[in-house]
């Protein structure tokens, strides 16, 4: 199993590294993580705080991950009589100084098309990618809950 | 979007409106306006009927697999409160039961293998989308399929999650990141 192989080795530093914030010029990330599914998942979610230090507007649209077939942007949100549906965000805009959450029960990164569905304790790499801004890429550990 | 508000409307009615009968050894009063029996096909392919779960306390949610979001996070609540049961010697006398709105993707064979991950012996149900809109009108659940492609469709729906005693009437309602120690607490005062 190439994954696990990969992976394992990996995961200490990678928790380490995820309490420092990831950087790419102007953007910082923290906090961030996959919520651990069962290994037949199709999909799983993403979370991170993401900062625009800059001074120009940044649109985040998604990420690539090798083991995923594609990640989209999303809301769970709650409408007026209680019904809880997705919203497919097609770019998230960070103005300068904006602080973005993405949380459970909130805006989240949803990885679909899983070849290889990573463990908790493991930890892989998440490209952030942007309508007009190199990728930012950083390790998400994989965990039963929010850090 | 006007049928969506008046049987949310409806929920929070019942919900308001929840029993009046307290029952000797808890406190939970019987909701007399959702639940009843039923009967969907369990992750074995084997026809499941609620009532045959009478001795046991259940805890019923419904949710779908390809949910990357909220239902995992409930899942993985509902196995929390299952192995703080288990320590304490309860398990044998609660059910955790997930019913999908999804059966075209969670067949029995996918809930078969998705459910045992999470070590809470979780009856997973699906059946014919009549099926499991009949049962979810029964518990006051609004689902609804919304466009995609690719495969790539999700589902609005409400996240409540039951309590039901012995007798299979519904004893309380939780939201999605309800408390643990609430619900293990509320399945031990109906033991």
């Amino acid at each position: 199993m190439m994954f696990k192989a990969f992976f394992k080795p990996v995961a200490l530093a990678a928790l380490l590294a995820a309490a420092t914030p990831a950087a790419a010029g102007d953007l910082e990330v923290n906090g961030a993580w996959l919520r651990a599914v069962p290994p037949v998942s199709p999909t799983m979610a993403g979370y991170f705080e993401i900062r625009n230090r800059g001074d120009r507007v940044v649109k985040l649209e998604g990420a690539d991950v090798a083991f995923a077939g594609g990640a989209m942007l999303h809301d769970s949100r709650t409408d007026e009589d209680g019904q809880r549906r997705m919203v497919h965000l097609g770019s998230v805009r960070l103005d300068p100084g904006d602080r973005v959450r993405f949380a459970p029960g909130g805006k989240h990164l949803m990885l679909m098309k899983l070849s290889q569905v990573p463990r908790a304790g493991e930890s892989v790499e998440v490209c952030l990618t942007f309508a007009n801004h190199d990728d930012l890429c950083t390790d998400f550990p994989v965990r039963h809950n929010a850090p | 979007m006007n049928t969506r508000i008046a049987i949310g409307a409806l929920l929070l009615a019942a919900l308001t409106l929840a029993g009046c009968g307290d029952e000797p050894g808890s406190d939970l009063p019987v909701n007399t306006r959702l639940g009843g029996d039923f009967t969907l096909t369990d992750h074995n392919g084997e026809p499941f009927r609620l009532s045959s779960l009478e001795d046991r306390v259940v805890i019923l949610f419904f949710g779908y697999t390809h949910c990357p979001d909220i239902c995992p996070a409930v899942l993985a609540r509902v196995a929390q409160a299952y192995r703080n049961l288990d320590k304490q010697g309860d398990a044998g006398l609660v059910q955790p039961v997930f019913i999908t709105f999804d059966p075209e993707r969670d067949t029995p064979a996918h809930l078969r293998e998705y459910l045992p991950w999470f070590k809470a012996d979780i009856i997973g149900l699906t059946g014919s989308v009549a099926e499991i809109k009949a049962v979810a009108e029964q518990y006051g659940v609004v689902f609804l399929k919304t466009d995609g492609q690719d495969e790539v469709y999700d589902f609005t729906h409400s996240d409540f999650i039951y309590l039901l005693d012995q007798q299979g009437r519904v004893r309380k309602l939780y939201p999605a990141d309800f408390d643990i120690d609430e619900v293990v607490n509320d399945v031990q005062s109906l033991l």
